[in-house]
C-alpha cells in the first residue's frame, strides 16, 4: 500500500502539530505550521493561474520558509528547483534561461532581476504565509510527474537540471526508513547541506515522512568552528547526515564522541568516498554507532546503494564498498563498447530502475548521452568505474572522465577550466585536483596563463582573480590555488594536455 | 620566533599558492584564500609541523583570520 507523501506530512499537523519539525539555528518551527504555510502558499500559486505542472524556482538559504515553500509548490501541482543563496547571479540566470520556470520564489532577496516571470518577493511570500486558508489537495504532485530539479555541474560551463519525480523520491524515502538502515522511530536528523545539494533530500524526506526534527545549521554556523561545536552539541540529533568531510571537520574535536552525543546512534555518508581513515576514527569515537556508506548519482534521486562499515569490513578492505543497490534498482558493469562485463571485472557502472531520473531539463544532446533505457525502466551511464562482486557488493575504482568530488561537490573539471578561462585576466588556464594519500581531492589547483597586467605581485592578481571569480561560479568551484606559467603543456591535438598537468600536480 | 613565521609562511603557501612574507595583514577569508575545508587543513598542518594544538571547538575565525594573526597565536600557544 502506497502511502502519500504529503497527505502523510499533512496528518502530523492534525495528530501532532505541536511537534518541532525545524530547528534552524533555534528558530523552531512545527508540523501545523508547515501545513498553514504551505497551504497559504498553495492556493496563492493556485489562483496565478499558472500553467500546470511547469517548474518553480525557490531561492533561498536554509530556514524554515525553505521548506514550507517546496510543499507549497508541490501541493499546487508545480516541481521545484532549488536555488541557493550563495549562488552568483550568473547562475540563476542561467537556470532560469534553461530550466524556463513560470514563476520564481524569494525566500531570500534574488542578487538578478528575472524580468520574463512573475516573482513573489520576500515581503509577499511573508503576507502569504501569514494567511489562514482551508486548503483541499487535488492536484499536488504526484506519480511520474516530476517533484524536484537540482542543477549539477555540466561540462561546457552550462549546469544541468536533473528531473526527479514524485515516485523516485518515494522509492528513495521508502528505502531509507525501512529495514536495510533501521533508523530511530523519533527521526532527529542533521540537515548539514545546503538544499541545492541532493544529500539535503537524504534529511529532508524521511524526517517528514517520519514526523520527525530537522536540525539545520546556518553556513554562518558551520563556517566558524567555535559557533559550530557550540550549536552541535546542543542539538538532540540520532541520525547524521554529511559528506565525510564535515564529520572530518568535527573528528578534530576531541570531545566529538558517544559520551558527548550519546543520541547518536546512526551516520550516514554520501556524496563523496567515505575514506577507511574517517571511518575508523569514528568508530573508535562512537563504538556503538552504525556508520552507513552510501552512494548514487544526482540522477538517480541521492543514493542507491548502502552498507553498513562493520569492524569486519575495516579489517578487510583498505578502500571501503559503495554498497548493495536498494530494492527496485538494477546495476550492471559494461565496458567501453556497453557490453556487459562477468563479475568481478572493472567497468563502467550503470544503473537501472525506479530510482533513475527520466533526464535532464531541456537538454536532449546530453539525455543521449547518459540516458536510455533497459528492460523499459530508465537506465543511466553512471560514469563511475566500479566492480561488482557475487552478491552484489559494489567497488568504486574512479571516473571515466574529468568529473570530481571535492568536498562532496561535484564539479566537472572542463566546467571549470572553461568559467575561469572567461575572467578577464585570464589568457588560458586548466584547472586539476590534487588527490591526498586516501584518493580524494584535497583541492583544486589551476594553472594559469595571465595576460599581461600592472599588478606588482601575484598575491594581487590572484585576489583581483579571486574576486572576479566569486561573480561567475559557486564558491565551491573555485580553485584555492592559482599557480601562474608563461605556457601550458598541450597534447597531439592542440588541446591543453589536462592529464599531463593532473600527473604532474600529483607527483611532487 | 623567526621559524614561527616562517613555518606558517610555507603552510599558507601550500595551502593557497599566495607568498604572504610582504602581506601579513590580508584577510584571508575576505579575500576567499581560505574556505572551511582549508582553515581544517591549515590546523592539520600547525598540528603537525608546530606542535600547536588549537581545539577546534575553540577556533574563532575572527581571531585567526590574517597570517600576523596565525603567527602571535602559535607563538602564544607555544609558551
Amino acid at each position: 500500500m502506497m502511502i502519500d507523501l504529503i497527505d502523510t506530512i499533512d496528518s502530523y499537523a492534525k495528530s501532532n502539530g505541536d511537534k518541532v519539525v525545524y530547528n534552524y539555528d533555534g528558530q523552531q518551527n512545527t508540523y501545523a505550521e508547515l501545513k498553514s504555510y504551505s497551504d497559504a502558499l498553495a492556493e496563492h500559486i493556485d489562483a496565478m493561474g499558472l500553467p500546470i505542472n511547469q517548474p518553480i524556482i525557490v531561492f533561498g538559504g536554509k530556514s524554515f520558509d525553505m521548506i514550507a515553500a517546496f510543499i507549497g509548490v508541490i501541493k499546487s501541482g508545480h516541481s521545484y528547483i532549488p536555488v541557493d543563496v550563495n549562488s552568483p547571479k550568473e547562475r540563476l540566470t542561467m537556470i532560469n534561461a534553461i530550466a524556463k520556470p513560470v514563476a520564481a520564489i524569494a525566500v531570500s532577496e534574488l542578487p538578478a532581476e528575472l524580468p520574463d516571470i512573475p516573482v513573489i518577493n520576500q515581503t509577499e511570500l511573508e503576507q502569504v504565509f501569514l494567511e489562514r486558508v482551508d486548503y483541499h489537495l487535488t492536484h499536488a504532485i504526484h506519480g511520474d510527474q516530476t517533484y524536484y530539479i537540482i542543477f549539477t555541474s555540466g561540462t561546457t560551463g552550462v549546469p544541468k537540471g536533473v528531473q526527479i519525480s514524485y515516485r523516485n523520491l518515494q522509492s528513495f524515502f521508502e528505502w531509507m526508513v525501512g529495514d536495510e538502515f533501521k533508523l530511530p522511530v523519533d527521526l532527529q536528523m542533521l540537515q548539514q547541506p545546503a538544499y541545492s545539494f541532493d544529500l539535503s533530500v537524504m534529511s529532508l524526506y524521511p524526517t517528514l515522512f517520519r514526523g520527525g526534527t530537522l536540525h539545520a545549521l546556518s553556513k554562518k554556523t558551520t563556517d566558524n568552528f567555535i559557533v559550530l561545536f557550540t550549536a552541535l552539541r546542543s542539538l538532540p540529533i540520532n541520525v547524521w547526515v554529511s559528506t565525510p568531510s564535515f564529520v572530518d571537520i568535527c573528528l578534530l574535536e576531541s570531545t566529538f564522541d558517544q559520551d558527548h552525543y550519546p543520541n547518536l546512534t546512526h551516520f550516514l555518508f554520501c556524496g563523496e568516498e567515505l575514506t577507511h581513515q574517517t571511518a575508523v576514527s569514528l568508530k573508535k569515537r562512537f563504538p556503538a554507532a552504525h556508520v552507513f556508506n552510501t552512494y548514487g548519482p544526482t540522477e538517480s534521486t541521492v543514493a542507491i546503494t548502502q552498507v553498513e562499515i562493520t569492524q569486519a569490513i575495516l579489517e578487510k578492505d583498505d578502500r571501503l564498498p559503495i554498497g548493495y543497490m536498494k530494492p527496485e534498482m538494477h546495476a550492471r558493469i559494461v565496458n567501453d563498447q556497453g557490453q556487459a562485463l562477468p563479475e568481478g571485472d572493472k567497468g563502467e557502472l550503470v544503473i537501472y530502475g525506479t530510482s533513475v531520473s527520466k533526464g535532464y531539463i531541456n537538454n536532449p544532446e546530453k539525455n543521449a548521452q547518459a540516458f536510455y533505457q533497459i528492460n523499459g525502466q530508465n537506465a543511466y551511464r553512471t560514469g563511475d568505474i566500479t566492480t561488482m562482486e557475487k552478491g552484489g557488493l559494489l567497488r568504486y575504482f574512479g571516473r571515466k572522465d574529468f568529473q570530481i568530488k571535492l568536498n562532496g561537490f561535484r564539479i566537472e573539471l572542463e566546467d571549470v577550466s572553461g568559467i575561469i578561462s572567461k575572467e578577464e585576466h585570464i589568457k588560458q588556464a586548466v584547472v586539476v585536483p590534487k588527490y591526498n594519500s586516501q584518493h580524494t581531492v584535497s583541492m583544486l589547483i589551476a594553472y594559469i596563463v595571465p595576460e599581461e597586467n600592472d599588478f606588482k605581485t601575484d598575491l594581487e592578481l590572484t585576489s583581483a582573480i579571486k574576486k572576479n571569480l566569486a561573480g561567475m561560479m559557486m564558491a565551491y568551484m573555485i580553485p584555492q590555488k592559482l599557480v601562474y606559467r608563461k605556457t601550458l603543456p598541450l597534447s597531439t591535438n592542440g588541446k591543453i594536455d589536462i592529464k599531463a598537468v593532473i600527473s604532474e600536480v600529483n607527483t611532487q | 620566533m623567526d621559524n614561527v613565521k616562517e613555518t606558517v609562511i610555507s603552510i599558507l603557501n601550500d595551502l593557497t599558492g599566495e607568498d604572504f612574507s610582504d602581506n601579513l595583514d590580508e584577510n584571508l577569508y575576505d579575500s576567499a584564500l581560505l574556505d572551511s575545508m582549508g582553515t581544517v587543513q591549515l590546523l592539520l598542518e600547525l598540528q603537525d609541523q608546530l606542535g600547536i594544538n588549537a581545539p577546534v571547538s575553540e577556533f574563532d575565525r575572527n581571531e585567526w583570520d590574517t597570517p600576523a594573526k596565525i603567527i602571535a597565536k602559535v607563538e602564544e600557544m607555544q609558551q
